[in-house]
């Protein structure tokens, strides 16, 4: 085993060829990533014409550089604009744009990239690691667990919500609410619609958490004043981006936990990147001794999410390659492209070929350890774009915010919801209401209904006494009991 | 290295936006373009063959430019709508899911959408539909879907998709004894299936194929196939009037895969050109080769041919078109 990594290693590392693709692919893949509304999916749908008449090998290495490296860049947006580069990378705006706020960009951004980047190669560790064992993993998630892994991450809004469990919780549920609209998965009924079929596929989670999150702090900027000021706050050196970087390996145990529970979130079919780093966001804050930092530009918020989202790659592709079964859209396409240069994933697929598997593992690591490198590199000239006077700022955001709304759901209705949205956000953030737990309940609240509906319908209420759905109702009681004593604790203290 | 060359240049060109090289002989399209849209997101059959059959309706259609432009939402029935009520001048055509028959045969309200109407210019594939039943279920026939003492669970995603919709469709035809299990999309049942959950899914053959090769599961009846097919044909267990006219509705949809249309009242002249185009893409090596290796299944039909299975799908013995209605509307 040793043999075959280390010769397929080599077979990268010392070949010209596999390097400039790779390296291509991580450019691609960096593009694809830190534009609003592409990300990795249309990324491959963009190269598989390309890669048609590759050697399997090659082709694969190259998909796979471009496909695992988007959230690396997908954050940059994010920390200096307020606006996702790509869904998983929402919930870095929680810290992350306030970081830029208070004049730590730099900061922000070298702890996003060397959190992406050791995410990642966890997540290569993860695959090696779990592929010869990985079946009876991700059989044991059946959709009574899932139900209970959602539930867990909205038991976490009480550890989000700030100041008040109640706020958090009105928030939350409210954000339950919203995830209803669109057709019933069950009845195929339409909800909350009102005769208008773009609302019928729900809630663009995308535009949502833009809404939310983008425009009350562009309208608060412009009512600010000072459109005409020279150098916004946003400007950096890189001592601010190795100073991130340093607070990445200061917070190892975090990074440690948050890149192993991401890759794990991703190893579970049908949860996706949004969950995986929602929930270690959740994790970081429910973890913390200072929970009430976040959402005010915490080191911590920003380093949780972006290990996960690159370490659930590894996660992911562990179902697609054992069982020929993709666990995601974007791991679907990349499946697909996979079967089209000839490799075809499969239990026995698994066991043997183990140069293209080992070439896969090596990839991850290397495509991820390559962005970071590329971006570091860029990290002075990204200064100048963060820079940018604030009159010129607010239309370049608005205009992106726009461009990453239209792209993510692609219907011009969405625009006034994406107004609707706005207006919320900016009454939560006058009125000091925290936002996250309602992105949380749009992103988990499809999960839950889902998986109740069919835990349900296969087991009656005996679903929550199978043992797997016991542990996680033990841990849920934690997380909830642990959430009191610290409250009794303050209100005692204070 | 020349690949990669290659491919950076190719990368550069079409940053800069193609070049289109007009063609050499006069054409009805030639100078104009041409939006083929598609009713799903990126990625998936749909979205792969629309744009195959795009590149291609290009090559066949000199000096066109033929643009894919993705409109999802609403089981297909937005990007369909979008192309139903596009000028009729052969500019806007697309791609949407057959499956649209059996929603307007139920709909109380088609706003205008009337898929006998529609300008047909070919389908790319017969999507055979198959039973699949799981390894771990043991059940091995038809015969073992019948036994009145255990309810067979079957995946399905939500009411009103095909899955569900004929899954239904068989209980009747057939006698059989399931309970459908709704909330399963894409390949989340054959997850459910190798967990153990679920016992059986009706779905496509081309997309079960995987799951069946690496012997998780056996089909045990296929609907829309030829008589050679080595799988058990549904046709041939149809014994009344009843299960015949529902394998039938089934199978006409199974066989209108990968379709393209246009808005009803496209110009002959146009229509014409459009269908020809449409049957030298589709027999073009070049497309074969490549859908071969996306392993997606070709066996196109002309836009003339469709059109009246469509129609033939509609006109039915007020009987019939009764008890269809019946199945196929929600519960």
């Amino acid at each position: 085993m040793l043999d075959s990594s280390l010769s397929s290693l080599f077979g990268i590392l010392f070949s010209p060829h596999m390097m400039m693709l790779m390296t291509l692919g991580v450019l691609v893949g960096l593009f694809f990533g830190i534009m609003p509304g592409l990300g990795g999916k249309l990324g491959i749908i963009f190269l598989i014409p390309f890669v048609f008449g590759m050697d399997p090998i090659p082709g694969a290495v190259f998909l796979l550089a471009m496909h695992s490296v988007v959230h690396t860049s997908g954050a940059i947006p994010s920390i200096l604009f307020g606006i996702p580069g790509t869904g998983p990378d929402a919930a870095t705006i929680v810290d992350g744009y306030p970081m830029t706020r208070k004049g730590e960009a730099g900061r922000a951004l070298g702890a996003t990239l060397c959190a992406s980047g050791i995410g990642g190669v966890i997540g290569a560790v993860f695959l090696s690691l779990l592929l010869p064992s990985v079946e009876p993993i991700v059989l044991a998630f059946s959709p009574a667990e899932f139900f209970l892994l959602a539930v867990l991450g909205i038991t976490f809004i009480a550890a989000l919500s700030g100041d008040s469990l109640v706020k958090g919780l009105i928030v939350g549920l409210f954000g339950l609410i919203i995830a209803t609209v669109g057709l019933d998965p069950v009845s195929g009924q339409d909800r909350y619609t009102f005769g208008q079929l773009f609302l019928w596929d729900g809630i663009d989670p995308v535009t949502a958490v833009i809404a939310i999150f983008a425009i009350p702090e562009m309208v608060a900027l412009a009512l600010r004043g000072n459109l005409t000021a020279g150098r916004s706050e946003t400007s950096y050196s890189m001592s601010d981006v190795v100073r991130g970087c340093i607070d990445v390996f200061r917070h190892w145990f975090l990074t440690l936990r948050t890149s192993l529970i991401g890759a794990f979130i991703g190893l579970i079919p049908g949860l996706g990147g949004d969950v995986a780093s929602w929930l270690c966001y959740g994790h970081a804050v429910q973890s913390s001794k200072t929970p009430e930092r976040f959402g005010k530009g915490a080191v911590e918020g920003v380093i949780a999410p972006e290990t996960a989202n690159n370490s659930k790659e590894g996660g992911a592709l562990l179902p697609t390659l054992y069982f020929g079964i993709p666990g995601s859209s974007g791991m679907a396409i990349l499946l697909g492209a996979f079967v089209m240069l000839g490799i075809q994933p499969g239990p026995g697929f698994a066991a043997g070929k183990s140069d293209v598997v080992w070439a896969l593992i090596w990839t991850l690591a290397i495509a991820n350890i390559l962005a970071v490198l590329l971006l570091l590199a860029m990290a002075p000239w990204l200064s100048r774009i963060a820079g940018l006077r604030t009159g010129l700022l607010i239309p370049f955001v608005i205009a992106l915010s726009l461009l990453g709304s239209y792209l993510g759901a692609g219907a011009w209705q969405n625009f006034m919801l994406f107004l609707g949205l706005g207006a919320l956000g900016w009454l939560f953030k006058k009125y000091d209401w925290p936002r996250p737990p309602f992105v949380i309940g749009i992103v988990l609240g499809p999960i839950a209904e889902n998986s109740f509906h069919k835990a349900m319908a296969l087991w009656g209420p005996a679903f929550l006494l199978r043992p797997l759905s016991l542990v996680l109702l033990a841990i849920i009681a934690a997380t909830l009991v642990l959430y009191i004593i610290r409250a009794r604790r303050e209100a005692v203290a204070t | 290295m020349n690949r990669i060359l290659a491919l950076t240049a190719s990368l550069i060109l079409l940053a800069l936006g193609s070049i289109q090289q007009a063609g050499a002989q006069s054409n009805l399209f030639d100078g104009k373009t041409i939006t083929y849209i598609v009713a799903t997101k990126p990625g998936g059959g749909y979205d792969t063959m629309g744009r195959l059959v795009a590149r291609f309706l290009e090559k066949h259609l000199p000096g066109s430019r033929v643009i894919v432009k993705n409109v999802p939402g609403a089981a297909h029935l937005i990007g369909a709508k979008m192309i139903n009520s596009a000028d009729a001048d052969g500019l806007t055509i697309g791609t949407f899911n057959t499956g649209l028959i059996s929603w307007q045969l139920t709909a109380t309200e088609t706003d205008g959408l009337d898929l006998a109407r529609m300008s047909w210019i070919g389908k790319a594939a017969s999507e055979k539909r198959v039973l699949v039943v799981s390894a771990k279920s043991g059940l091995n026939s038809l015969d073992d879907l019948r036994k009145p003492d255990h309810k067979v669970k079957m995946a399905a995603s939500g009411k009103g998709a095909a899955s569900y919709q004929e899954t239904r469709m068989l209980t009747r035809a057939f006698g059989l004894n399931l309970e459908i299990i709704p909330g399963y999309e894409g390949t989340e049942a054959e997850l459910a299936m190798l967990r153990g959950e679920i016992e059986a899914y009706v779905g496509s053959e081309s997309s079960l194929k995987p799951f069946i090769a690496n012997g998780n599961g056996k089909i045990i009846l296929e609907i829309g196939g030829q008589a050679d097919s080595p799988n058990p044909q549904a046709s041939a267990h149809a014994r009344d009037d009843t299960a015949k006219a529902i394998i039938d509705f089934i199978a006409t949809q199974a066989q209108l895969s990968r379709l393209t249309a246009g808005p009803p009242g496209i110009p002959a002249d146009q229509l014409k050109a459009l269908r020809e185009a449409y049957m030298a893409a589709l027999a073009d090596p070049e497309l074969v080769a490549e859908a071969e290796k996306l392993e997606l299944p070709i066996a196109p039909a002309s836009g003339d041919a469709v059109a009246e299975r469509v129609r033939a799908a509609f006109d039915q013995p007020p009987a019939t078109l009764a008890l269809l209605k019946e199945l196929l509307q929600e519960e």
